[in-house]
C-alpha cells in the first residue's frame, strides 16, 4: 500500500464516527495481530511463572471477546464495549488474560453512555482501564503489562491538547506501549536477567498497534520486522506453522560486517520465504526462515554478503512434519467456555484420529490391557475452557475409572457408559454440544445401542465359555463381550461373527483394522464380505489398536 | 519435609518461613485484593501478634508440603482464571526459593471486594 493510499483510507477514518461497528472491527484486528505475533509474546515469558502460554491466553481472552461480539450489529459504542467487556470476563484465561479483561472492563464502563467515540471519550477510557486494572491488585508489580497501561493512560491525558482526534490518540497509545515495554526490564529484575521484556505488557501492545494497523490498513496476518533477544527465540514453536510449498527451514548464525539494516534485511528475506524470526544476542546474529526447496541455500548466500557466516543448519520440515503427524499431533476441536467438551478413551493411534475428525476435546490412550487410571482421565479434562464434559470410556473396564475422575471433579461431568470402540464412535456421530448436558449425554446412551461391536482377537488359554470351545491361539469372536465363536483364521472369525450377528439384515459395517494386519489384508477381507452380503455396505478404517486384529461396528 | 541434614548440623525450614513466602506470593497476584483468616481464632490471634500470616496455613505431612491460602478477589475478575494463578504463584515461589517440592496449593475464596458494579 502506498503513502498517498494510506493517507486516504486515515482521512476517511477520520471522517466516520468510531461506532460501535467500528469498535467491533478494531477488536477484531487487535485479536489478529495478537494471534499473528503470539509465538513471539510465548517466548517472553518467565514471570511469574515460566510456562510460555501469556500470548495464547491473551488470545483466548480475546477469541472470547470477539466471538461475543462477532455477530452484533448495534451501532452503539457503549452496549458493543459492553459486550467486548463480558465476553473477556467470562474468556479469560491465566494472569494477563485476567487483566487483560479488567482493562477492558474499565475501558467499557468509561464509555458506557457514548454511541460513538471521540478523542475526549478515548483518552477517558484509557485512564478508566487502567484504574481498574489497579484495583484488581494489592501489591501491582511494576514492569508488567499494568505498567503498559498506565504509561498508555499517561500519554494520552498529556496528548489530549494537542490531538487533533480519537486516531492521533490511538497513536500516541501505540507509541507509548512501544516505549513502555521496552523499558519493563529495567523495572523488574527478573526479566533484565532474562533478557526479555515483559510478556503480557508485549501482548497489549500487540493488541493496540493490531488496531491502528487496521486504520492505516496495513496487514494483519504477516509479523512485523524485529529482533528478539538470542535467549528468547523459540525456533520448536515454529515448526508448528510450516505452510505450504514452504519445505526447508534455513538457520543461520552470523555477524554483520557493519550496522544490520533490518528493514532492507527483512526486505529479502521476505522475498525468500516465511516464518522470518531474528535473534540477537553480544554482536551475534541468528536468522530462521522457512524456504521452498529450490531457495534452500539462497539466505545463506544473502547473509555471507553482509557477513560473516558462523554456523548454518538446514532441515526439510516435510519429513519432519510427517513424523509429528504420525505420532499423536491430532487436532482436538477446541471447546469454549459453558459448551460440552468430550474425551474419549482410545485404543490405538488410527482410532483416535477417527475421533479427532468427530469433534472430541481431548483423548486419554488406553484399552483392553492399558485401562487408563482415574488420574490419567481427570488430566484429560481439568484444563478444558468448560465445565461441561463428557466421557466415553469405550471399554467396560474403564467405566469405573471414569466415574470416580466424575467424583473427584468439580467440574460437571456425564459418563456415557461406552463399553466398546465402536459404540463409542456411535455415541460421537450424535453429539450436539450445546445443551444441557444431561440431556445430551442421555441421547448419546440411546445412540449406543443401534449398533453391534465385533471383536476379533486370539485366545491366550484353552477354554469353553458361553458353550463354545476354543484352544490357546485359536481366533476367537465376540459380539457385544460374549464370546460367540472360535476360528482357525481372521477371515473366519471375522466371517463367523457376521453371521452370528445377522450381518444381512443390517446396513454399514465398519473394520478398523489393528496392530499386525495391513491395509492390504483389510481389503481382502472386505471382499469376501461384500462377496457374500451384496447388499452390505463395507468400510476399512486403519485402527492401530493392538491385541485386536480388527473392531467391526455393525450398523 | 524441610528437614536437611549437613556435616555441620540440621537444617529445619519452619512451615511459618514457607507460609511468609506464600503470604507475599499470594498477595502478588492479579485479582486478590486481600487474605482471609481462616476462622475466628485466627483471625484474633494475627490481631494479638501482628503475625502476617493470617489467611495462609502450611502442613507437612511426610515428604509433602501443602498450602491453603485464604483469599478475597476483586469482583468482575473471572475467579477460577485468578485462583489458578495464585496456585500457580504461591508454588513457583515458594519451589524457587525452598527447592522443596509443593504437594498442593488449596486456594479457598473466602470473598468478594465489590470496588466497582457495572
Amino acid at each position: 500500500m502506498g503513502i498517498a493510499e494510506r493517507v486516504a483510507r486515515v482521512e476517511k477514518f477520520r471522517k466516520m464516527p468510531i461506532d460501535g461497528q467500528s469498535l467491533k472491527r478494531l477488536v477484531e484486528a487487535g485479536l489478529t495481530w495478537l494471534r499473528t505475533n503470539q509465538q513471539i509474546v510465548n517466548s517472553l515469558n518467565v514471570f511469574p511463572v515460566p510456562d510460555g502460554d501469556t500470548g495464547t491466553n491473551m488470545v483466548l481472552t480475546l477469541q472470547a471477546a470477539w466471538n461475543e461480539v462477532k455477530d452484533s450489529g448495534t451501532r452503539h459504542l457503549g452496549e458493543m464495549a459492553a459486550m467486548v467487556s463480558k465476553g473477556a470476563l467470562m474468556g479469560a484465561r491465566g494472569n494477563s488474560g485476567v487483566i487483560t479483561s479488567q482493562i477492558l472492563r474499565g475501558f467499557s464502563r468509561s464509555v458506557h453512555d457514548n454511541a460513538t467515540l471521540d478523542k475526549e471519550a478515548l483518552v477517558k477510557a484509557f485512564g478508566e482501564a487502567r484504574d481498574t486494572a489497579y484495583k484488581g491488585v494489592v501489591r501491582p508489580v511494576e514492569g508488567t503489562i499494568l505498567t503498559v497501561i498506565k504509561e498508555v493512560a499517561l500519554a494520552t491525558e498529556s496528548a489530549l491538547g494537542s490531538a487533533q482526534d480519537a486516531i492521533e490518540i490511538l497513536e500516541v497509545a501505540v507509541k507509548a506501549a512501544d516505549e513502555a515495554v521496552k523499558n519493563t526490564p529495567e523495572l523488574l529484575p527478573v526479566l533484565k536477567q532474562a533478557g526479555v521484556v515483559d510478556s503480557g505488557g508485549k501482548g497489549l501492545f500487540f493488541i493496540l498497534e493490531g488496531m491502528l494497523r487496521h486504520v492505516y490498513g496495513e496487514s494483519l496476518e504477516t509479523p512485523t520486522m524485529s529482533v528478539q533477544p538470542l535467549s528468547a527465540m523459540n525456533l520448536q514453536d515454529a515448526m508448528g506453522e510450516v505452510e505450504e510449498g514452504q519445505d526447508y527451514e534455513v538457520v543461520v548464525d552470523f555477524v554483520p560486517s557493519g550496522e544490520l539494516d533490518l528493514s532492507s534485511f527483512y526486505g529479502r528475506l521476505e522475498v525468500m520465504g516465511t516464518s522470518i524470526q531474528v535473534g540477537e544476542g553480544e554482536g551475534m546474529y541468528r536468522m530462521h526462515i522457512h524456504v521452498p526447496t529450490e531457495k534452500r541455500y539462497e539466505p545463506i548466500d544473502y547473509i555471507m554478503g553482509i557477513g560473516t557466516v558462523t554456523k548454518v543448519a538446514i532441515e526439510n520440515l516435510l519429513a519432519q512434519m510427517d513424523d509429528i503427524q504420525k505420532s499423536s499431533q491430532l487436532q482436538f476441536t477446541p471447546v469454549e467456555p459453558g459448551q460440552i467438551a468430550v474425551v474419549v478413551v482410545s485404543p490405538g493411534a488410527g482410532l483416535s484420529r477417527i475421533f479427532a475428525s468427530l469433534g472430541v476435546a481431548a483423548i486419554v490412550p488406553g484399552g483392553q490391557t492399558m485401562n487408563p487410571s482415574t488420574q490419567d482421565i481427570l488430566k484429560s479434562f481439568e484444563n478444558l475452557p468448560t465445565d461441561k464434559v463428557i466421557i466415553l470410556p469405550n471399554n467396560k473396564n474403564i467405566i469405573l475409572a471414569a466415574n470416580q475422575a466424575k467424583e473427584v471433579t468439580v467440574k460437571q461431568v456425564a459418563v456415557v457408559p461406552t463399553r466398546t470402540v465402536p459404540q463409542g464412535l456411535t455415541a460421537m456421530l450424535s453429539l450436539i454440544p450445546d445443551g444441557d448436558l444431561g440431556a445430551v449425554a442421555e441421547k448419546m446412551t440411546k445412540a449406543i445401542a443401534t449398533v453391534k461391536t465385533g471383536e476379533i482377537t486370539v485366545a491366550t488359554r484353552t477354554v469353553e465359555i458361553d458353550g463354545v470351545n476354543v484352544k490357546d491361539g485359536q481366533v476367537i469372536a465376540l459380539l457385544d463381550g460374549k464370546l460367540v465363536v472360535s476360528a482357525e483364521t481372521v477371515e473366519q472369525g471375522v466371517m463367523d461373527l457376521l453371521e452370528k450377528a445377522n450381518a444381512a439384515e443390517h446396513e454399514l459395517v465398519t473394520l478398523f483394522y489393528g496392530e499386525g494386519i495391513t491395509h492390504a489384508e483389510a481389503n481382502r477381507i472386505k471382499d469376501v464380505i461384500v462377496q457374500k452380503y451384496f447388499n452390505l455396505e463395507v468400510e476399512v478404517q486403519e485402527g492401530g489398536q493392538p491385541h485386536y486384529q480388527f473392531l467391526i461396528s455393525i450398523e | 519435609m524441610g528437614d536437611d541434614k549437613t556435616t555441620l548440623g540440621g537444617i529445619h525450614i519452619s512451615p511459618n518461613a514457607v507460609a511468609t513466602i506464600a503470604y507475599h506470593a499470594t498477595l502478588e497476584s492479579y485479582g486478590v485484593v486481600g487474605l482471609a483468616p481462616k476462622n475466628l481464632t485466627d483471625g484474633i490471634v494475627s490481631r494479638i501478634t501482628h503475625e502476617p500470616l493470617r489467611g495462609v496455613s502450611v502442613r507437612y505431612s511426610g515428604e509433602d508440603i501443602d498450602i491453603d491460602v485464604n483469599v478475597i478477589i476483586e469482583y468482575g475478575t473471572r475467579i477460577t482464571s485468578v485462583a489458578q494463578s495464585v496456585a500457580n504463584t504461591v508454588r513457583f515461589h515458594v519451589e524457587k526459593a525452598l527447592g522443596l517440592r509443593v504437594n498442593s496449593v488449596n486456594v479457598h475464596v473466602a470473598g468478594l471486594r465489590v470496588s466497582d458494579t457495572d
